[in-house]
């Protein structure tokens, strides 16, 4: 299929703990940037996708406050509750009808506002059985996959430490990641807390404030505002079922058939040979060789032969999450378009010391649920 | 584009205050069943789900991930959509994208809202929860009490405002709100699905309601439903295939405005009753539905009106008739079934409301019109061929518009 | 019908911190000490906005030129209040009225007093009373009255 829609540019904040800063203004100072880097106003931008969260942002209908600052006053705006991938996706579908040339995709998270930064997945709790229960949240439920995965191929716990230490020194490199741990090393990770056994603090992605602005762009359109368009090869989406007990937490379907959408529209039928480097929303280590399993670009069962011979790192054979990925920094709802533009800087060969050497088709996911329940994916290619 | 078509509409059987006897994954589940009884579809036969309702309102958060199995959407692609009122209607749009990319060749569209277990009053009062605390830290009375800084408006808020400039802009009076009330709850009387029915009402007996803040009374408001709506559409093709009616989608729009009346920490307040994202939403939709004239093309229309003036508002926003006009159709029974602009025939929003469906059942309502399914009597007499759609939300900023037609549109 | 149960739940939306963009509703509060009020206009399109926000929303620019507004104006709309936000009533009915200020592009809420609720019209003139001791805030206004 020929989507013919391009990423034209993004502008995104560097990750921080406390932005200090407003929603309102974030949001302006994103659009603002990017209408001047892109020499456009609002007036050029066809239709508005924003990605927030009510409950994330302590608001209902979050959307509310940001149509004026995004720059969608009297304009076409709507809200997709979800990883912002998904509201790319979206925005996508409303260029390919040929109804508007741009759409501006907005998504942010400022965790740093909230009490707990892990409410956003107590709510998501069924309030009948699992809130009555209390023994999930968004940690133990993560620990119970991690056991799940680690137990399923005998790995041990060191296997985290080295997927940890590998992402955190990439994230050093990466001036937009939060966590700057240039000294970061296994034993290091090894020597962080437990949060819930195996997860250690260092395994986990730390709370986040941050955002990001990406605007769409048809085919023709694209090439006008840019001569490094990034093309959206393929996407898909799936949804695994809500009780984890109904799981087999060791594995990700749903990730398996939105990659399958993904490639098949992209023309990929063998993934290992044809991805040159994924950028993955892997929120706790050991989701990381998870979802690459589900994304056909690791083998089953050989997670700790491939990390720790190197293949995944920035100049491995297939590099996973240059970026450092979500362990860097994760601003919820944002994360999947911060892996967006990873991959954007990688194929426009303009992700300095994060730099892969060859990066012509990238694959991004995005997931949104308890252990990854609904997951999302894009090919991009130069 | 392709053209897209509703196939099917399945409702929850009631629409009421309580239901104590379902979940709300279970009573999502009794909708999606009926459109899938009313279509002789399967889950199998649907490529793609996007999902809306106002989460606040009940305290879960995304619960088209708890649902996932109630909505039949295991291994498929669910988007959800949230917009406040207009959710049903940006939910429907979202839907309409799916299969006009081409991305897709089936969707189904799948609303709720169980406002029994939640609590409205705190999600309403969370859209503008930081400002109200600003507000309380500068010395302002939210609660209307005393004192300058009192809101104002009580319970009715800002809508109070709205009807208030609307009816001098168009010379109108209360009474006409009375009256438009009484009609759409009788309308609400002949329809299976309402909430509030009343075949009896008069604008006498809607105007012994208390007045809440003039000149909005109690029996002007809407009531809060639990209820859930399904729609699926398909793509020219797939539509003609599985379906022998057809109500063919002809445009969608949307256009949105600053939070109005809502910010009061920053001016951006302005006329409520000036609605210019209605305005343009609709020029926008005629335009690309090709709908030349809208004071004669319609043959059924479906507003959303949480308050009752507010049909006779968006009539004339949306150039149904010009201003000044609406409630003198009112008064002349041109807004009634059997009348030349048959209105919220199903009893709008003032009847039912289930706030995440709201706006999605006034898009199948005109299709249910279109395709001469509308139940219990509230089916209007004549053949309908273009029907328009209207949804409304936000802090009175969104609007909504969806023009539906009897044959695919042309070119 | 099926025996269910209903179990009790909670959820809070107010257990944020919460940031807001509040230097415009600043400078009026400020401006209130004088019995002035004080907005910010936009150098591009000419909007005044009193309370003002750091942009303008047409234009899509920051904004910062302060420009004062009246304290008269003219009623726009109004509504006479008989409940409370909670439904309680009210011991009288109390009229409150969006005004539009001289020189203010932005409209203003506040209740109206000195009036009789029938006497009310849209269009009437109406100016703010000043509270004598102004210290900052909402307060130090009392009402609008006919001007």
């Amino acid at each position: 299929m020929d989507i013919n829609v391009a990423v034209a540019g993004f502008n995104m904040t560097p990750c921080s703990s406390d932005l200090v800063t407003t929603r309102e203004r974030m949001t302006f100072e994103l659009s603002s940037g990017l209408f001047d880097d892109l020499g456009i106003t609002r007036d050029d931008v066809g239709t508005y996708i924003i990605a927030t969260n009510d409950f994330l942002d302590g608001r209902t209908i979050s959307n509310v406050f940001l149509d004026a600052p995004v720059g969608a006053y009297m304009k076409d705006e709507s809200k997709v509750e979800m990883d912002g991938l998904n509201a790319l996706m979206y925005a996508c579908m409303r260029i390919m009808t040929g109804q508007y040339e741009t759409a501006l995709v907005l998504a942010f998270g400022l965790t740093g506002y909230q009490v707990s930064p892990y409410l956003h997945i107590d709510y998501i709790m069924d309030p009948t059985y699992d809130r009555q229960v209390k023994l999930l949240n968004e940690l133990s439920a993560a620990a119970l996959q991690a056991r799940c995965y680690l137990d399923k191929f005998g790995y041990s716990e060191e296997l985290l430490d080295e997927i940890a230490a590998k992402d955190l020194s990439n994230a050093a490199l990466d001036p937009y990641q939060l966590r700057q741990l240039s000294d970061i090393s296994k034993e290091k990770v090894k020597g962080s807390d437990y949060l819930y056994e195996p997860l250690r603090e260092l395994h986990c992605y730390p709370p986040t404030d941050g955002g990001i602005v990406v605007l769409l762009a048809s085919g023709e359109k694209a090439k006008e505002l840019t001569d490094k368009p990034v093309w959206i090869k393929g996407m898909g989406q799936s949804i695994d079922p809500y009780y984890i007990g109904d799981r087999d937490l060791s594995v990700s379907p749903s990730t398996t058939q939105a990659a399958k959408r993904a490639y098949d529209m992209a023309g990929i039928t063998d993934p290992k040979g044809q991805v040159d480097v994924a950028e993955i929303s892997s929120l706790f280590a050991c989701q990381e060789p998870l979802l690459a399993e589900a994304l056909g670009l690791l083998d089953q069962g050989r997670a700790a032969d491939v990390y720790a011979s190197g293949d995944t790192a920035i100049d491995g054979k297939l590099p996973i999450n240059p970026s450092g990925g979500p362990l860097g920094a994760h601003p919820i709802c944002a994360t999947g378009l911060l892996r967006m533009a990873e991959a954007v800087r990688q194929l426009r060969g303009e992700a300095e010391k994060n730099q892969v050497a060859k990066a012509e088709t990238a694959v991004v996911h995005g997931q949104d649920g308890v252990c990854a329940q609904q997951n999302v994916v894009v090919v991009l290619g130069t | 584009m392709r053209n897209v078509g509703i196939i099917g509409v399945g409702y929850t059987p009631v629409f009421v205050s309580k239901r104590k006897d379902v979940s709300i994954p279970e009573m999502i589940s009794e909708a999606v069943d009926a459109a899938f009884d009313n279509t002789g579809l399967t889950p199998q036969d649907i490529d793609a789900i996007t999902f809306g309702n106002m989460h606040t309102f009940e305290g879960v958060n995304m619960p088209h991930l708890w649902g996932a199995e109630h909505i039949r959407s295991l291994g498929k692609p669910v988007m959800r959509i949230a917009t406040g009122g207009t959710t049903g209607m940006s939910a429907f749009q979202a839907g309409y994208y799916h299969v006009a990319s081409g991305l897709h060749d089936v969707v189904m569209i799948v609303t709720y809202e169980k406002h029994s277990e939640g609590d409205a009053q705190v999600g309403l009062m969370g859209i503008i929860t930081p400002e109200v605390m600003a507000m309380l830290a500068s010395g302002i009375d939210v609660t209307g009490g005393k004192g300058m800084g009192a809101i104002g408006g009580g319970s009715a808020g800002g809508i109070s405002y709205q009807a208030m400039s609307y009816l001098n802009h168009a010379g109108a009076g209360i009474e006409h709100i009375d009256g438009i009330a009484a009609m759409e709850r009788r309308n609400a009387a002949k329809n299976p699905y309402a909430h509030l029915k009343d075949p009896n009402a008069t604008a006498e007996t809607i105007a012994k309601t208390p007045l809440v803040s003039y000149p909005i009374r109690f029996g002007h408001i809407c009531p809060t439903t639990d209820g859930a709506t399904v729609c699926i559409i398909a793509s020219e093709e797939k539509a003609k295939e599985l379906a022998d009616k057809v109500a063919w989608v002809w445009a969608v729009s949307n256009c949105a405005s600053d939070a109005t009346t809502g910010n009061l920490i920053e001016g951006l307040i302005t006329d409520p009753a000036e609605q210019m994202p209605c305005i343009i939403a609709a020029r926008q939709a005629y335009e690309r539905a090709g709908i030349k004239d809208p004071k004669t093309e319609f043959d059924v229309i479906e507003i959303y009106n949480g308050f009752a003036h507010q049909t006779l508002m968006f009539l004339e926003k949306l150039g149904v008739c010009e201003v000044g006009e609406a409630h003198k159709l009112l008064e002349a029974g041109e807004l009634e079934r059997d009348g030349r602009f048959p209105t919220n025939a199903s009893g709008g929003v003032v009847s039912t409301n289930a706030i995440g469906t709201s706006a999605l059942n006034r898009v199948t309502e005109c299709a249910l019109q279109i395709m001469g399914k509308a139940e219990g009597g509230h089916q209007v007499d004549k053949d309908v061929h273009k029907a328009l759609a209207h949804g409304w939300g936000g802090l009175m900023q969104y609007v909504t518009v969806t023009i539906l037609g009897d044959e695919p549109r042309k070119g | 019908m099926e025996e269910t149960r209903e179990v009790q739940g909670a959820w809070e939306l107010s257990t944020f911190k919460f940031r807001i963009e509040g230097d415009g509703f600043q400078l009026m509060l400020n401006s209130m000490k004088d019995a002035k009020l004080k907005g910010l206009k936009c150098q591009e399109c000419g909007t005044v906005y009193c309370p003002a926000p750091f942009y303008c929303r047409k234009c899509h620019v920051f904004i910062d030129d302060e420009v004062e507004v009246s304290d008269h104006g003219e009623v726009m709309t109004y509504t006479i209040g008989y409940a409370d936000v909670r439904g309680e009533p009210l011991d009288e009915p109390r009229v409150s009225c969006m005004v539009k200020l001289d020189g203010c592009d932005t409209w203003f809420m506040g209740v109206l007093d000195e009036v009789e609720p029938d006497d009310v019209h849209i269009g009437m003139r109406v100016k703010l009373k000043w509270n004598e001791e102004r210290v900052g805030s909402l307060q130090d206004m009392e009402a609008f009255i006919p001007e």
